[in-house]
C-alpha cells in the first residue's frame, strides 16, 4: 500500500463567521459545529474553546485527543466503519491539519480521564501543550450511562475531526511525506540482505470503558491480526478508553503511531519493515494466553528476524505484554518491549506486574508515578472537581495557592508507551 | 500479602485470574479465577449457574489449602 500524506501547517484557531482554512488560519463556526454534535441527542450542550501553546490553561477532564484529517484521493475515508463506511483505507492521498487537535472532555469516568496543561511543568509532559487545540466540553443529559456518555463523546470528537479534516480537501498541502509498505514477497526482493522486522501493537481492549476499535470492531471480539500502517495513518484505529491518562493511546497518538514512523524512515536503509500486527489486551486469562499464541504463530509463520512489540496501559496488561514476548522470542525471533513503569514515586519497586528472563530489552516511556507539583493557570477548560479523583491524583493535592500535585500518571500522554512524549534519560 | 501471610506460617491459596503473575510473584497454591473485574462470578450466568461455580471455585481453593504441595502449584477448577 502506498499512501501520499500532505500536511497542511496550522498556525492558529479562530472563531469565524465561515469555516474554512486561509493562510495556515483554521477558521471555524462553532455553531455550525454545535449544530453538528447535538444531532446527538445523548447531549444537552457543548461549549467549545480554543487552547493554544504557551497560554495559561488547564484542559480537564480529558477523554480524547484527535488529529483532524481528510482523504484526497484513493480508497475509503477518514475513521472507517465508525464516521465512514466501512472500505479498506491507507493508500492514496490524505491531507492532515498539522499543528491542530480536537480534545474532548467530559466526566466519563472522573477518576479515569487526564490534564493537559498548555504551559508550565504540566506543559513539558504532555505533547498535546504543543498542538492548538480546539476544545470540545460536552454535557450530558441526565440519567444518561457512563457507557452511552463515552460512546457519544467518541462518536462526537470524531466528527468533529472529520469536519475539521474536510476544511483541508481543497488546500494545498505545505509539506508531504509518501509512505510505501510493500507486500511481503515484494519486500524481500526489494531488499533480500536487510533484517526483516515487524510490529506488533498491543491495543486496549479490557471492556468496561477500556476500549480500542478497529475499522469499528471491538478489538477485544478480535483475534490478533494484521493490517499495514498505512491504514491506521486514515484512523482504521481509533481510542474508545477512558484509563490512566499518562499511557492510554489517544486517537491522535495512533493516527501519529512514532514506532511506525521510525520503522518507515529505517525501512529500505538499515531494516524492511516487513509486517503489522495488531492484537488485544483481554481480561479473561484464556484470551490472553490464546491473543499470544497467535502473535507467536503470525510472527512465526511470516518468519521475522525482530518485532519490536508496544504495550498500551498497565497492571495486568503486562502479562499479555510478557506472554508477547516470551512466546515471540521462543519461536526464534528477537524482541524489543516498549512498556513504561510503576516503580513508585521513589522509583524503587518493581516496574512491572510480570517479568521473564527473555525480556531482556526494553525501552521504558518513564514512571508513572513521579510526583509533579503543577503551578496555578488562569483558565480552566472542563473542571477541577476530579483533581483529587483522578487516577495519579489524591486527597488534598490541591494547594492553597491553587496548584495541583499530581503523579504523572494523570496527565494525557506523559508515559506513552510508543514513545510519543517527551521524557528522556539523556 | 500472600508471600508474607505464608512466612508467618499460614498457607494461602491465591485465586486469581491472572496466575502467571501469581507465579512470578512466588504463590505456591493458586487457583484461576474468571476474569479481571469479576474474580469470583460470571454475570452472563444465571444466577443459579453462577451460584454451582462460585461454589467450585471455593471447593478447589479449600482443597488446595488442605493439600501437600512440592513447589508452585495451579489448582483447575474442574
Amino acid at each position: 500500500m502506498k499512501l501520499d500524506v500532505g500536511y497542511i501547517l496550522i498556525k492558529d484557531i479562530v472563531f469565524a463567521e465561515k469555516s474554512e482554512i486561509k493562510d495556515g488560519i483554521l477558521r471555524l463556526n462553532a455553531k455550525e459545529l454545535e449544530t453538528l454534535v447535538l444531532e446527538d441527542e445523548r447531549f444537552l450542550a457543548v461549549s467549545f474553546d480554543i487552547a493554544r501553546p504557551g497560554e495559561s490553561v488547564r484542559i480537564t477532564p480529558v477523554k480524547d485527543v484527535i488529529e483532524p484529517r481528510a482523504k484526497v484521493e484513493g480508497q475509503g475515508d477518514i475513521f472507517p466503519g465508525v464516521i465512514s463506511k466501512v472500505d479498506v483505507v491507507g493508500s492514496g492521498k490524505t491531507h492532515v491539519l498539522r499543528g491542530a487537535a480536537v480534545v474532548t472532555v467530559g466526566k466519563v469516568v472522573g477518576f479515569q480521564e487526564g490534564i493537559i496543561d498548555m504551559t508550565g511543568l504540566g506543559a513539558e509532559y504532555t505533547p498535546f501543550s504543543k498542538t492548538t487545540n480546539l476544545v470540545a466540553d460536552f454535557t450530558p443529559r441526565d440519567g444518561l450511562t457512563p457507557h452511552d456518555y463515552e460512546a457519544a463523546l467518541r462518536f462526537a470528537g470524531l466528527k468533529l475531526a472529520y469536519a475539521l479534516g474536510r476544511l483541508g480537501v481543497n488546500i494545498s498541502p505545505d509539506e508531504s511525506k509518501v509512505y510505501e509498505f510493500p507486500s511481503l514477497m515484494e519486500g524481500i526482493k526489494l531488499y533480500p540482505d536487510l533484517p526483516r522486522v515487524g510490529y506488533v501493537q498491543m491495543l486496549q481492549s479490557q471492556g468496561l470503558l477500556h476500549d480500542t476499535y478497529v475499522y469499528g470492531v471491538d478489538m477485544k471480539q478480535s483475534l490478533t491480526t494484521m493490517l499495514s500502517p498505512t491504514e491506521i495513518m486514515d484512523g482504521a484505529i481509533i481510542s474508545g478508553n477512558c484509563v490512566s491518562a499518562c499511557d492510554k493511546n489517544t486517537t491522535y497518538h495512533h493516527q501519529n503511531n512514532p514506532v511506525i514512523e521510525d520503522l518507515f524512515a529505517e525501512h529500505g536503509k538499515t531494516l524492511n519493515f516487513a509486517a503489522m500486527v495488531i492484537t488485544n489486551e483481554n481480561v479473561y486469562l484464556a484470551d490472553k494466553i490464546r491473543s499470544s499464541d497467535w502473535t507467536a504463530k503470525l510472527v512465526d509463520h511470516l518468519d521475522l528476524d525482530g518485532v519490536i512489540i508496544s504495550q498500551e496501559g498497565f497492571g495486568n496488561p503486562d502479562t499479555d505484554l510478557i506472554m508477547n514476548c516470551k512466546k515471540v522470542e521462543a519461536t526464534g525471533t528477537k524482541t524489543v518491549i516498549i512498556t513504561n513503569e510503576y516503580a513508585g514515586r521513589d522509583g524503587t519497586s518493581q516496574s512491572l506486574a510480570d517479568a521473564d528472563p527473555s525480556a531482556d530489552a526494553l525501552v521504558t516511556g518513564g514512571n508513572s508515578n513521579q510526583v509533579v507539583t503543577l503551578p496555578k493557570l488562569d483558565r480552566v477548560i472542563g473542571t477541577l472537581d476530579y483533581t483529587e479523583k483522578i487516577a495519579g491524583g489524591f486527597a488534598g493535592n490541591v494547594g492553597s495557592d491553587g496548584s495541583i500535585t499530581v503523579e504523572i500518571q494523570a496527565i494525557t500522554g506523559s508515559t506513552n508507551e510508543l514513545g510519543f512524549n517527551y521524557m528522556s534519560a539523556r | 500479602m500472600v508471600k508474607e501471610i505464608e512466612r508467618a506460617g499460614i498457607p494461602v491459596v491465591h485465586i486469581c485470574t491472572v496466575t502467571p503473575i501469581s507465579m512470578t510473584v512466588g504463590a505456591n497454591r493458586i487457583v484461576p479465577a474468571v476474569a479481571i473485574p469479576h474474580p469470583l462470578g460470571n454475570p452472563s450466568l444465571s444466577i443459579e449457574d453462577e451460584r454451582l461455580l462460585r461454589r467450585k471455585i471455593l471447593n478447589t481453593a479449600l482443597n488446595a489449602l488442605s493439600t501437600e504441595v512440592e513447589g508452585q502449584t495451579i489448582f483447575e477448577v474442574t
